[in-house]
């Protein structure tokens, strides 16, 4: 198919793995502790994006039956919808607890700087 | 008939009640752990002939399979539930003299979030339900590595949680790649249909998802977080992280490689992966200074053992692993526990400062001996009967690639054996022989670890008592058609 | 049942002892000498039995069997009978020191798995009661601190290495054959390619080698021996080493049978062969060695390694006097080198802990019982006729020579020159020669101490006029295996190639001792004066030391020791240093950095991909 299509039919998923890439990136990259945590962050967004990609029907609504006459058919699937927010919920919690270690680091140490934040080694 | 539902509600439940309760006093915090492990305790063992025969399913919310999340009580499962209610419940007993600080009420939400977490892991059926239970446990064990909140142990654990979100993270992108291709997330339906589709399309899931549960497995290159954070951790939860959640870990990664997939082609990339483990491990042992980062390094070791025997994939090589499992959970638990106080009398981690210990805590360094004795592989501790199991497995194989490989393994027994031994010889016969005054770890602390090497002595002179079992569960392991069959009529 | 009730015994009386001695001394001291002499009336009953028993429990699914036959029965009654004499000798000379409970304990417990070790009738159990022995002997050398620690680290690790080595034999074995049991493997290895063969030899030679202290294997052997305490050396030297031995007759013997151990190799080159070089080497390098040394334990550690070589050299021979000769030479050496050590140990009491010979002499005034059991001691260690280690040796020599390896038969006979050589030099420096003025008030070594002394030099002697006595159980042990029996008399061995008679020696010789003592008695008596009643031209006679100990064989010792220098032992211990450095190598791995560490997993991840989109293995 031409790029036009292939764009139209699969933006989703670009765009989610383009987030994860971006994300593996600045966790791989960055210096930064904040910034890695952005990074994860990020990550995790992609990774919900992708999820909800996959239960995405062409031109489907919601997947709740407002009105009565509705058919299963025409909706989204609703289970990847489902464990995204469990996802998102768990991606809270890892975020919360990680800027908590995050503020407690720099009391410790004095800086954000992952290069110096070795002293656990060998 | 009892519903092992219960086995992870009972924990949940007073996992939440110890802050309501400790708004009373607090500290009645301390005594959840052992009511609540102490329940799953008994009802592991009423449950246990059941399952023999045949798994208990339970379907939640009284939908059928495959659209509920159902839990399968399989021997496997069972088993393990049992050997994380035991090892929880002997460490609690042990943390209510050691954790003494201010909050420590925090210490044992978690940790009763913590064995939740590890029991909803081995219990289910369910791919999605796996990674929730997976994420309890993990977070868990990020908050609690750094619990002590100094410098190492929140170093540890910023370094742990970046990378178990990381692996987390590629769980969830495989379980989202078996859900678009198979519209399902039950293992048994998954399992049913593996075979139905091209190769490719599996394999990225399969990497994905071993990558991401081999995290928190220990697994070769993806074990950088285990030396600190087991170094780094209080000793009560460095037992729990290394005889329970590596466990736990690598239970999932063999459901998935097993089970749901069935890739008996990755099998031989495993064993090698296994081996590079085990002498990574022992030979990053050898050196250490700081007993508790080499009992870590110990730790990767035996996972790489344990994850040799079961890539063997025949009857043998899986009681073997099975076995190794039981044996490492038991004895490097017993290490932690025992160094745990050492530490707390001496007041620093270094080997050097443990000379003179065989007098000054007497019971302690008794049992540290019997731990060391029984991982090293010597009878008549458990360590023997487990390590005689994979070796006769390799060589039964009779292939000279199994040969070489489990020659290997020996070797790497051996460095085992040079650096506990080292550190015995320093604890009891270094130093000058003078009076030491004795300064024994109190007696509730003694309890846990009296049973623990009671155990180890039991069941290495007869290793009888539980072969019963592990084959069973080998057999549930090996024929995943009969998973199947029992989900899917 | 009577196996099982020996065993029980065994065991259970170590932990007796030890919860006994927190009780009271005295009572730990009864049960510790009750027991071990209980344990060889005991033996001594069984004997003649050939049975064969299932314990009930089982392991996993293989029955284990205890055995006994006339092997197990002569290992186990010396087993047996050195463990008491050295439990007697340590009531006094552990009495100061520390944890002597855990002592008793751990000395019971080694001699009750060596007792396992010849009752086991399969092989799970024999490598179960082997691991409890090793690491119960790691243990009590440790004991004794200080130097003993990296003695005791080299025993064990270079133990270890040797019992895996048997654990893969042992499967191995089981995964041919399907059984554990050794009567059920007897004889059924010739039926299987050369090639299964000596790889089996080879592994069972590596765990019984290191053990035995064979010669690549020895490296462990002079520093544990010598920094163990002493009783415990006796034991280590005498029988424990000797464990290989019993290994090594099960494996050639029981096992694999003579004919294929005869003719296993090709035409050029024989396994035997090899084996009885290895011998060879075995006697002349310690033995050397044993010459050089300073240290009077040290020395006797030495000779331990080099008289391993006569049994290995006796046993390859596969003739049926070498057989004999090398596996009496067995018992005949646990005599020999527990009396000596014995003895080493009661010098170490008396003198509150010396060893060096170069600060010994003139001891025999003091101790004269001692003295008296080091002579015989090092007689037998020798072979001077009259001594059981004589008929060994000749039984070894006449193998050698009748059939027809010279070479091998010089080496034998040089290993004796360098055992004569250094013998004399351990008698010299401690007993004879001028009494330094420090030792003048030591006192006897205690009733407790000179009795097995006393014993074990008897037994020397005895076996020594009438070897007929363990001869005749060596030859049952022969014909049970399927070799050749001999023509044993009580006095000596016929064959048609010439005869050994002890009471023809005998006789002689005390008719030769009577006309001497008569000749002396009769002559005129000499003038006894005073060691400094001397004329030494107008000065006084100096009180230093006539004695010349230090450097003893100065010109042979310069001549020799460029070429014994320990190299095997060079070698263990750089391979030990470049693990260290390998291991310090890779835990650079976790430097530290979380970048590392995020790198190494998506490495992973990107590695398997790349595998399976390039090469499809998966």
């Amino acid at each position: 198919m031409s790029f036009a299509e292939f764009l139209n039919n699969y933006m989703y998923y670009i765009g989610a793995f383009g987030l994860i890439f971006i994300g593996l990136f600045i966790l791989l990259t960055k210096k930064n502790l904040v910034k890695v945590i952005i990074g994860l962050s990020i990550m995790d967004t992609g990774i919900y994006l992708f999820l909800i990609a996959i239960g995405y029907v062409h031109e489907g609504t919601a997947p709740i039956f407002s009105k009565p006459g509705l058919n299963a058919e025409g909706m989204v699937d609703p289970v990847p919808q489902a464990l995204v927010l469990t996802a998102i919920v768990i991606g809270v919690a890892i975020l919360a607890l990680a800027l908590t270690l995050a503020v407690k680091l720099y009391k410790h140490y004095g800086t954000l700087n992952l290069r110096k934040i070795k002293e656990q080694k060998w | 008939m009892v519903n092992p539902v219960l086995l992870i509600v009972v924990p949940l439940g007073l996992a939440f009640l110890v802050p309501l309760f400790g708004l009373i006093s607090k500290k009645t915090g301390k005594y959840f752990p052992i009511l609540a492990l102490l329940f799953n305790l008994l009802l592991t063992i009423k449950i246990f002939p059941q399952v023999l025969s045949e798994p208990i399913h339970v379907n939640i919310g009284g939908f059928t399979p495959p659209f509920c999340i159902n839990l399968v009580a399989g021997p496997l499962g069972i088993l393990l539930a049992f050997l994380i209610a035991l090892v929880g419940l002997l460490v609690a007993i042990y943390a209510l003299s050691y954790i003494k600080e201010k909050n420590e009420e925090k210490y044992h939400i978690l940790y009763l979030l913590l064995l939740t977490g590890a029991t909803g892991v081995v219990l289910t059926g369910d791919v999605f339900n796996l990674f929730v239970f997976f994420e309890i446990l993990c977070i868990s064990s990020y908050a609690l590595v750094g619990y002590f909140g100094d410098k190492a142990g929140v170093e540890s654990a910023i370094k742990y949680l970046i990378q178990g979100a990381l692996g987390s993270g590629f769980i969830l992108i495989g379980i989202g790649l078996l859900y678009g291709q198979f519209g399902t997330l039950n293992m048994a339906d998954i399992a049913s249909n593996i075979h139905s589709v091209e190769p490719i399309s599996i394999f990225v899931p399969l990497v994905l998802m071993i990558t991401g549960f081999g995290v928190e497995a220990a697994i070769f290159p993806l074990n950088a977080w285990l030396p600190d954070a087991h170094s780094s951790a209080p000793s009560s939860i460095s037992a729990i992280l290394s005889g329970i959640a590596i466990e736990v870990g690598l239970y999932a990664v063999v459901r998935i490689v097993f089970t749901v997939f069935g890739a008996s082609s990755i099998m031989m990339f495993l064993l090698f992966l296994g081996v590079l483990t085990l002498l990574t491990g022992e030979l990053s042992a050898f050196n250490q200074e700081n007993i508790k980062r080499m009992l870590a390094y110990s730790s990767i070791g035996q996972i790489g053992l344990i994850v040799f025997a079961l890539s063997i994939a025949n009857m043998n090589g899986i009681t073997g692993g099975l076995f190794q499992l039981i044996s490492h959970t038991l004895g490097k638990a017993l290490l932690f526990l025992a160094v745990g106080y050492m530490i707390v009398h001496t007041g620093s981690m270094n080997i050097s400062s443990f000379e003179g210990m065989g007098k000054k805590m007497p019971y302690t360094s008794f049992f540290f001996t019997i731990g060391a004795l029984s991982l090293v592989g010597l009878p008549p501790f458990i360590g023997f009967p487990s390590k005689f199991m994979i070796v006769k497995a390799a060589i039964f194989k009779q292939e000279i690639l199994y040969t070489v490989l489990i020659i290997l393994v020996l070797t790497a027994t051996v460095v085992e054996a040079a650096y506990f031994f080292k550190v015995i010889q320093a604890i009891y016969f270094k130093g000058e022989a003078k009076k030491e005054k004795r300064n024994r770890a109190p007696f509730k602390v003694l309890i846990p670890l009296f049973i623990f090497a009671g155990l180890i002595l039991i069941v290495g002179i007869y290793p009888k008592l539980i072969t019963n079992i592990l084959e069973s569960s080998a057999a549930e392991l090996i024929s995943r058609t009969d998973y199947i069959k029992s989900l899917i009529p | 049942m009577n196996l099982e009730i020996l065993l029980a015994i065994a065991f259970g009386g170590s932990f007796i002892t030890y919860i006994s001695g927190r009780i009271s001394k005295k009572l730990r001291n009864i049960f510790a000498i009750l027991i071990s002499v209980g344990l060889i009336g005991f033996i001594g009953s069984l004997f003649g039995n050939t049975t064969e028993e299932t314990i009930c429990p089982g392991f996993w699914n293989f029955p284990l069997n205890l055995r006994i036959n006339m092997l197990s029965w002569f290992f186990a009654i010396t087993i047996a009978i050195i463990g008491a004499l050295a439990i007697i000798f340590s009531l006094q000379y552990i009495k100061e020191k520390e944890r002597t409970d855990f002592y008793y304990l751990m000395i019971l417990l080694v001699n009750s798995s060596m007792i396992g070790i010849v009752l086991s009738g399969d092989l799970i159990l024999f490598y179960i009661f082997w691991e409890i022995m090793s690491w119960s002997t790691f243990l009590l050398i440790s004991y004794s601190r200080g130097p003993a620690i990296s003695a005791g680290m080299k025993y064990i690790v270079m133990s270890i290495a040797g019992s895996v080595a048997m654990l893969v034999g042992i499967l191995s074995l089981y995964t041919h054959y399907g059984t554990f049991i050794i009567a059920d493997l007897s004889n059924q290895l010739s039926l299987n390619t050369p090639g299964f063969v000596l790889f089996i030899f080879i592994l069972f030679f590596i765990a019984f080698g290191i053990k035995n202290a064979v010669w690549p294997f020895h490296t462990w052997l002079p520093p544990a021996h010598s920094e163990a305490p002493s009783p415990f050396s006796a034991i280590l030297s005498g029988i424990l080493v000797r464990m290989g031995m019993y290994g090594f007759l099960v494996i050639f013997f029981v096992i694999a049978g003579i004919d294929l151990f005869i003719n296993l190799g090709s035409r050029l080159v024989h396994f035997n062969t090899i084996l009885a070089w290895i011998g060879a080497i075995n006697i002349i390098i310690p033995t050397f060695i044993a010459m050089l040394q300073n240290d009077s334990k040290r020395l006797l550690a030495w000779h331990g390694v080099g008289q391993g070589g006569y049994m290995v050299l006796g046993i390859a021979i596969g003739s049926s006097l070498g057989i004999a000769g090398g596996t009496f030479h067995i018992i005949n050496h646990t005599s020999y080198i527990a009396l000596l050590f014995l003895v080493v140990g009661a010098i170490e009491y008396c003198t509150k802990g010396i060893r060096d010979l170069n600060s010994l002499g003139g001891l025999i005034k003091k101790m004269p019982v001692t003295f008296i059991g080091a002579l015989v001691g090092a007689c037998g260690l020798i072979g001077i006729p009259l001594t059981n280690g004589f008929v060994s040796k000749w039984l070894i020599y006449k193998t050698l020579i009748t059939d027809g390896y010279p070479f091998l038969a010089f080496a034998a006979l040089l290993g004796t020159w360098g055992t004569i050589l250094s013998l004399f030099k351990f008698i010299h420096n401690i007993f004879l020669g001028q009494l330094p003025e420090k030792y003048k008030n030591i006192k006897k070594p205690p009733f407790s101490m000179q009795l097995p002394i006393i014993i074990l030099s008897l037994i020397i002697v005895t076996f020594g006029i009438i070897p007929g006595i363990p001869l005749k159980v060596i030859n049952q042990i022969m014909i049970s295996s399927g070799i050749d029996s001999l023509n044993i008399t009580l006095w000596g061995v016929n064959s048609e190639t010439g005869t050994i008679n002890m009471l023809n020696i005998f006789t002689a010789l005390l008719i030769t001792g009577v006309l001497i003592w008569l000749i002396f008695k009769g002559s005129k008596k000499a003038k006894q004066i005073d060691q400094y009643d001397n004329y030494t031209a107008g000065t006084y006679v100096p009180k230093d030391k006539y004695h010349y100990s230090v450097e003893f064989y100065g010109p042979l010792n310069r001549m020799l020791r460029p070429y014994l220098k320990d190299f095997i032992d060079t070698f263990y211990l750089k391979l030990a240093k470049s693990v260290k450095n390998l291991g310090n190598g890779i835990r650079q791995i976790y430097a530290g950095d979380i970048g590392y560490y995020v790198t190494y997993i998506v490495f992973f991840l990107a590695l398997l991909i790349f595998i399976q989109l390039k090469w499809t293995l998966w």
